[in-house]
């Protein structure tokens, strides 16, 4: 029967290409958009990590507070036995320390006289162990526009729209103008050894990169750090595993009695990103929930329209002694082998679609001119496995379920009727 | 008892229409047997419909019982019925109703596949079903590449196909040109003959009267008159 159905499914065209067409639209839209979401919001959160938050992150509970303010004067200090700490405590984390850091870059000219100025944001990572990993999570060799890492003291990358801003050529001299953790004003001078763009508005709006051993020197910081970093070893951000590990962490050293002592927080509890990764799960259920519903509606009228046109057939069915519930079922069978069909194509369409996205994305850089958020400029899609069944599903259901609606109406068939209705 | 093979006592039929009843078939009493060629005769609205209606279990009389291959059609379950006419009654309609987008050969095994034949069986059996028609070299042809004529046999084919005891037809020339009718109707007559298949007509054409060995003539929904006609007159 199975075949006897699939033959009328490729010869009837009327029969099969709408529906056909509409849930391969649908299952093609749907992976779109999932991957779609999946790769952008992956993207933020890959970014946030990579660039801020660690997988989880570990401050003094006043900096925790503040921290958007970038309050070194409530750094962490003993950096180096907390980072023993942590090593020996949680060896399946790599941990790395960085401080951020804010203040004003002047560009002097021959004369030693202020020629442009420009306020900076600043980070210091460590660049010269060779251990920490930091130039390839940050993949900062491949966002160099022009010049080198940093190899010696004294030498620093700047942000290229900010290099061209300020009119600077690599090897020119900039002086860093703040303020030290005790609140004393600092100046260094640093050697620019190459121009950056990581496609972040935030990190390359005036990004200043240097040392860590540079910065706790000019910022007096001495085995005191900002933040420690930590990612799991696997790469993979997993929330299971990090809300185990920081609840471990804090129930041990944060203490309450003491704002100084150290908090681990999560990825998901900064930046907002908890919202954000819940937005895009309910985003995600929300579009597939949405394309069954709006699928099954425009495929039940497409199978009242189709049991309109197949009465004639349906009557000599069940002249012929087929009940109306083998009828039923053979409808819905065939609706199960034309939304296999309508969603295999869909399939193979959406990741094309979303491979394509995937290589040219959407640039949104221009909204993002003035944005503190660190989130990339170009939001691309990703195609991932989960795509090759995401939207398969629900397109065998939707036509599946559209089906079943729409074939309600052979129960209300009468059989008394069929010499009259066979005779048009 | 002898061998009847449909057999109606006291059949009454009464449809509502708008608040008050209409009775299409009035105390009926009727027994045919196995083999027989009879036709219900009569005007528009005199019943004839209605009562092959009942006897192809497609619908229920509202009095009298009416026994088909001994089942009550009364009691039947919706699956019952479609279970009897699946096994034992076919049927031949006025329009021939083939499925566009299958073959003639297609077309044919569709009514064994509700039953449980391998695929060479249900070959053997549509071949010899599409012979008993003339229409062995039809069978990969669709039903908009045949003539009216031709349709009508394999509809013929189609009933036949499961060799059931019952052939219900409505009309089955009224579509059709004299000599076509003329060869559909021998060709049933032969099918009746070597397959000792029941064959009930409803008609009011005047060749299809000529072949019958029996005709039931009926009149606003009672039996006027029942008669046995001078057999294979016109073999």
């Amino acid at each position: 029967m199975i075949k006897f159905l699939l033959k009328g499914i490729l010869r009837d065209r009327s029969r099969s290409l709408l529906p056909i067409i509409i849930t391969a639209l649908g299952v093609g839209l749907t992976v779109l958009l999932s991957g779609y979401l999946k790769g952008a919001f992956g993207d933020i959160v890959d970014q946030n990590a990579r660039f801020d938050t660690g997988h989880v992150k570990v401050m003094t509970q006043a900096y925790a507070e503040n921290k958007d303010q970038i309050p070194n004067d409530l750094a962490l200090l003993d950096a180096s036995e907390w980072l023993d700490t942590l090593h020996t405590e949680i060896p399946e984390m790599q941990w790395i320390e960085r401080i951020k850091f804010g203040g004003l870059i002047d560009v002097p000219d021959k004369n030693g006289n202020t020629r442009a100025q420009g306020p900076t944001t600043g980070m210091a990572l460590d660049l010269f162990s060779g251990k920490s990993g930091e130039n390839k999570r940050m993949n900062i060799e491949a966002s160099l526009v022009t010049g080198t890492i940093p190899k010696h003291s004294g030498e620093a990358i700047i942000g290229h729209d900010f290099a061209e801003k300020l009119n600077l050529k690599l090897g020119d001299e900039i002086t860093f103008f703040g303020s030290t953790m005790n609140g004393s004003m600092t100046f260094k001078t640093f050697n620019i050894s190459g121009t950056i763009r990581f496609g972040t508005s935030a990190m390359d709006k005036g990004a200043l990169i240097v040392d860590i051993t540079d910065a706790q020197l000019m910022l007096d910081m001495n085995d005191a750090t900002g933040e420690i970093l930590g990612y799991l070893k696997s790469g993979v951000y997993d929330q299971t595993e990090v809300n185990t590990i920081a609840t471990i962490f804090n129930s041990k050293h944060k203490l309450s009695t003491d704002e100084f002592s150290p908090e681990m927080l999560t990825l998901r509890e900064q930046n907002n990103l908890a919202s954000l990764l819940d937005y895009a799960d309910v985003m995600s259920a929300l579009f597939i929930f949405v394309f069954v519903l709006a699928m099954s509606i425009v495929l039940w009228n497409t199978g009242l329209l189709g049991g309109l046109r197949r009465y004639q057939e349906f009557g000599i069915r069940l002249a012929l002694g087929e009940a109306k519930v083998q009828i039923y079922w053979s409808m819905v069978l065939e609706a199960v082998l034309i939304g296999v069909i309508g969603s295999i194509l869909g399939t193979i369409i959406g990741p094309g679609i979303t491979y394509y996205m995937q290589v040219v994305g959407i640039d949104i850089s221009s909204y993002l001119e003035n944005s503190s958020m660190i989130m990339p400029s170009v939001l691309r899609a990703k195609v991932m496995p989960n795509l090759f069944y995401i939207g398969f599903i629900p397109g065998v259901l939707a036509m599946v379920f559209g089906t079943m609606l729409a074939g309600i109406g052979i129960y209300k068939r009468e059989t008394a009727n069929l010499f009259k209705e066979l005779e048009v | 008892m002898e061998n009847h093979i449909i057999s109606l006592k006291n059949i009454t039929k009464r449809f509502k229409v708008g608040e008050g009843e209409f009775t299409a078939l009035k105390d009926i009493n009727l027994e045919f047997k196995k083999g027989e060629f009879a036709g219900l005769v009569g005007p528009s609205g005199s019943g004839k419909t209605t009562l092959l209606n009942i006897i192809g279990s497609l619908d229920s009389p509202t009095e009298g019982q009416a026994l088909v291959m001994g089942n009550d059609i009364s009691k039947l379950s919706h699956k019952e019925s479609a279970q009897l006419r699946n096994h034992h009654i076919g049927f031949i309609f006025q329009v021939y109703n083939l499925l566009p987008v299958y073959t003639v050969y297609e077309n044919v095994e569709f009514a064994l596949l509700l039953q449980n034949y391998t695929k060479t069986e249900r070959k053997k059996m549509v071949m010899e079903a599409l012979e008993w028609v003339g229409l062995t070299d039809m069978a990969d042809k669709k039903p908009d590449k045949i003539s009216g004529g031709e349709g009508q046999r394999v509809a013929i084919a189609r009933a036949m196909v499961k060799r059931p005891e019952i052939l219900i037809a409505d009309e089955p020339t009224a579509n059709l040109d004299a000599e076509n009718a003329h060869i559909i109707l021998k060709m049933m007559k032969k099918l009746n003959k070597e397959l000792n298949t029941t064959f009930l007509f409803s008609t009011h054409d005047e060749k299809v009267m000529k072949y019958l060995n029996r005709m039931v003539s009926l009149r606003d929904g009672s039996v006027e008159k029942d008669e046995i006609i001078a057999k294979e007159a016109y073999m």
